[in-house]
């Protein structure tokens, strides 16, 4: 099979044929394995090769865009005229032209691209894959006689190369793999059932540890049996790793430069404002050695970096593209993101976490008098307003009295908004953890004081 | 787009190591998407994609592979390598190969291809021009616009096959409204199976309108209660609940893996019994159906609740062999990358017997739900969630102020017992549903509902 470097460079000399003087050429191909087990059987087994390539034209500062899957000279064609179409309709725009080598905030350093693939990936064979998932759920289903079910075992992996060119000369390319394996798991006790899942997530798959993505998912799932609604109230909320990834989310979604300038983000003109009432910092690294969102450079080929966004409670930058940079007249910290070849860059995190404490989750619940320890929440996306604020989501876990786990909670939701959860969040523990959610969040335990719980 | 001879060597060869049936699922498909942000036209793009995707069934265990392509070559080198995963004593030929025809008939007026970008951007300027004029208060408008334009061919060992097209068309309007320090959000999309003629039916700007004042009304929004109340739920998008609450739960996979709580529960009463639900693909033009499903079964009604007992599961061809049971047409797949899986199409609650205002007025101290942002379902435990993104509080028997936004919370089996009333104004709107990474396009429906309590997360304790 032709690499996918040189299906990029025959587009290249098509674009130049066609007199079109800007451009960027981005193209990816991919090695995905993916396996289903149900019940010690294979229930799905799939894999693919698979390519696409996307024309990013810039004509009299409007910008045009089409992808292709298909690479055959005359579908290249048919989607670089496309492309061509699109620039006629877009907005004329004095930023849109492609990045300049002076607008990079990072690149000083070297990155090195040998820690994106894990050569030891090749050696693990489709059988190999097939037998740690197996005993995943053998591993899940030994360790409690009340796990009754699983339900959904996926294990899935990825070998990709990423190339970038444009017209001023640019060339790139990177090589990455990730292996990705995760189980749910269903207990059940009398007439009660609880769900509880986990993952694991590495460069290669001989690192996945199916012990502890077993274990975990079972105390995830066995400790919220029996669980009940408690009555609405105001109470402080212990939030688990899983679950205060899924808010720093949030916040990662108010902090987009494009967002912020297009008066979509409650932090619009707030730089240098201390928006959280503790000394936490934020970052987002996008070169961090062991972070699986870690690139040598972002969507539009700036080199990626490590940028404080906020650094003892106070907001020092939004993440940039080049486009939204110019305006601000800042330079791009390297944040134009592409989750595939079939749209233009946006913008979106890396690696990106807050950093942990040196105080264990045991000692910060043991000053918590009444709380609700929050193990796992439920409709994140239908109950957040990023433009509002308003945070109210479904959440389960364990009552929290006199600094101990009590008895399990479910069918309650918290409710808060964005800027009161950055007031009232006021410790955080020590165990960072890191889990994929539109970028690679990382977040240890979060301590909020007064959020109203809902329940009867 | 394959011809028959090929097509058979194809699932001759995939059946070449043993297995009980193989399809070929080969799909074109060109996409266009415009965005207006900000004022400006910031993005128009377009896709073409163009692939196959080879099944391979051998008892429970399903084999897949999907190539970017259609090249002989490619085609043939992918289903030996596919039938080389299975070695199994299950000996099968494939049946002589039949075209099916579908009783989905909706004809296609205006074809995307025809529509050029300069008129797509004159429809996206026109919901923009709306909504800033209607109000002094509204800080930004952004507007998608975007069309499909599908072609399938499928067939399997079982001697089917088909060909079938699709065209597509959605428009969302998000509008951000600003007073004081007050910031609030309305949205509002319409999305059909059918082409540009859609805004023959409704205009952009009648939908940039429709999403302008919700995002104006909510600037006067009080916080929403805490606790359990009364809550009405508002026709078309409020069918969100039963999709949520029951649907997923009825996809015959959760069901095999005994993750559902409608496990065992086919003719038994599941809810209150004036509730009927149905899942429709046949209806034309809405933007859940379909000609054919993904595995190349014509599109078919299926009536999952009746008077409150449980009629039927939806299946896929898998889920249907397995359970013994009819396939009903709801074998859905994202694209030619993806296998199918059972899915919802057109979902909704059939109208019943109450008026509005008789629904309205008997609720004291309660909450009306009017619009949502989607939700979300565990369906081993039932447990489900789905947001309000307009509401209003009832007093004594009336609409009073709106609430901010908040997550209504319940359990399935629990809230479908609670449903009291059903209205007469049933209504259907457009939505994407995700599962299994796949995302497909889906429509709720219902009439005015009221549901006799349900936990509403506000931050009013």
């Amino acid at each position: 099979m032709e690499k996918i470097i040189d299906f990029c460079k025959h587009a290249f000399l098509k674009i130049k044929s066609k007199n079109i003087s800007e451009f960027e050429i981005y193209g990816s191909s991919s090695a995905h394995n993916e396996i289903e087990i149900f019940e010690e059987d294979i229930e799905n087994l799939s894999f693919a090769d698979t390519k696409g390539i996307g024309f990013r034209v810039f004509r009299d500062q409007r910008m045009g865009y089409a992808y292709t899957s298909n690479l055959s000279d005359f579908a290249i064609d048919s989607c670089i005229e496309k492309a061509i179409e699109n620039s006629k309709v877009t907005n004329r725009e004095e930023y849109n032209y492609l990045p300049l080598q002076t607008e990079f905030m990072h690149g000083g350093t070297a990155f090195n691209r040998d820690i994106l693939y894990a050569p030891e990936f090749t050696d693990f064979s489709i059988e190999d894959k097939i037998k740690i998932s197996k005993e995943l759920e053998l591993a899940a289903k030994k360790r409690d006689e009340r796990i009754k079910g699983i339900s959904n075992l996926i294990y899935e992996d990825t070998v990709s190369e990423t190339v970038i060119l444009n017209s001023l000369g640019l060339e790139d390319s990177y090589k990455a793999s990730a292996a990705f394996l995760y189980i749910s798991v269903i207990s059940r006790e009398g007439e009660d059932v609880s769900t509880g899942d986990y993952f694991g997530y590495e460069r290669t798959p001989q690192k996945l540890d199916t012990e502890d993505i077993a274990e975990t998912a079972v105390k995830r799932s066995i400790s919220l049996l029996g669980a009940k609604k408690v009555k609405s109230q105001v109470a402080d909320l212990m939030l688990n790793p899983m679950v205060s990834i899924q808010f720093l989310g949030i916040i990662a979604s108010v902090i987009m430069a494009d967002s912020v300038q297009k008066g979509k983000s409650l932090l619009a003109g707030r730089i240098g404002e201390k928006i959280f009432s503790q000394n936490f910092n934020i970052i987002d690294d996008g070169i961090m050695p062991d972070g699986l969102a870690s690139r040598p450079f972002d969507g539009e080929g700036v080199p990626k970096g490590r940028t404080a966004v906020f650094e003892e409670g106070v907001l020092r930058t939004y993440l940039y593209n080049t486009y939204t940079a110019r305006k601000d007249k800042r330079l791009s910290t390297g944040n134009a993101s592409r989750s595939s070849y079939k749209g233009p860059p946006d913008i979106g995190i890396s690696n990106f976490y807050i950093e942990p404490s040196d105080v264990p989750e045991n000692k910060i619940m043991e000053k918590i008098d009444k709380g609700f320890y929050v193990m796992d929440i439920i409709g994140l996306h239908s109950g957040t307003n990023p433009v509002s604020g308003q945070i109210s989501v479904g959440a389960k876990g364990i009552w929290i009295e006199n600094g101990r786990l009590t008895y399990p909670v479910k069918e309650v939701t918290i409710a808060t908004d964005i800027l009161s959860f950055c007031k009232n969040l006021t410790e955080i523990g020590s165990n960072l953890k890191f889990m994929p959610a539109g970028g690679y969040i990382g977040s240890p335990s979060m301590h909020v004081r007064d959020i109203a719980i809902s329940g009867s | 787009m394959l011809d028959q001879k090929l097509t058979k060597k194809i699932l001759n060869i995939l059946l070449s190591s043993g297995g009980d049936f193989s399809e070929v699922f080969i799909q074109k498909r060109n996409l266009n998407n415009m965005r207006l942000d900000d004022g400006k036209i910031e993005n128009s793009t377009s896709g073409f994609e163009l692939g196959c995707g080879l099944r391979l069934i051998n008892k429970d265990s399903t084999f897949y592979a999907y190539v970017d392509s259609i090249d002989n070559e490619s085609l043939l080198n992918a289903a030996k390598i596919l039938s080389s995963a299975v070695d199994s004593s299950s000996k099968n030929k494939v049946l002589d190969l039949t075209e099916n025809k579908s009783p989905y008939d909706a004809k296609v007026e205006k074809y995307p291809s025809g529509m050029t970008q300069e008129n797509k951007k004159i429809l996206l300027d026109a919901a923009n021009e709306k909504a800033r004029n209607f109000s002094k208060y509204i800080i930004q408008v952004s507007a998608n616009l975007s069309d499909a334009d599908d072609t399938v061919f499928i067939a399997n060992s079982n001697g089917l096959l088909i060909n079938d097209s699709s065209v597509k068309v959605f428009l969302a309007v998000s509008i951000i409204a600003k007073k004081g320090n007050e910031v609030r959000t309305g949205y509002k999309s319409l999305a059909k199976t059918m082409g540009y003629e859609i805004f023959d039916l409704k205009n952009p700007e009648a939908v940039s309108l429709e999403a302008s004042k919700i995002a104006i009304k909510m600037l006067d929004a009080v916080n929403a209660p805490a606790g359990s109340f009364p809550v009405v739920i508002g026709p078309a998008f409020g069918g969100v609940i039963f999709h949520e609450a029951c649907g997923h739960g009825l996809e015959a996979d959760a069901i095999i893996k005994d993750s559902s709580v409608f496990k065992d529960k086919l003719n038994k009463k599941i809810a209150s019994s004036i509730l009927t639900a149905v899942d429709d693909s046949t209806m034309p033009y809405h933007w859940g159906s379909y000609g054919f499903d993904s595995e190349g079964h014509p599109s078919q009604k299926n009536i999952l609740i009746e008077k409150g007992i449980l009629k039927n599961y939806i299946f896929d061809y898998k889920s249907a062999c397995k359970m013994n049971m009819k396939q009903t047409g709801n074998g859905r797949r994202q694209s030619y990358r993806d296998l199918p899986v059972p899915r919802m199409s057109n979902t909704y609650i059939e109208c019943g017997s109450d008026e509005n205002d008789a629904i309205m007025s008997s609720v004291k101290n309660g909450i009306y739900a009017k619009e949502f942002a989607g939700g979300q379902v565990d369906t081993a435990t039932g447990d489900f969630v789905f947001g309000i993104s307009e509401g209003y509080l009832i007093k004594n028997g009336a609409i009073a102020e709106p609430i901010k936004g908040a997550t209504l919370i319940g359990n399935g089996p629990d809230i479908l017992n609670r449903i009291e009333a059903i209205g007469k104004d049933l209504d259907f709107a457009p939505g994407f549903c995700g599962k299994a990474g796949q995302s497909i396009t889906n429509e709720v429906g219902q009439p005015t509902i009221l549901v006799d309590k349900i936990t509403v997360g506000g931050t009013e304790v």
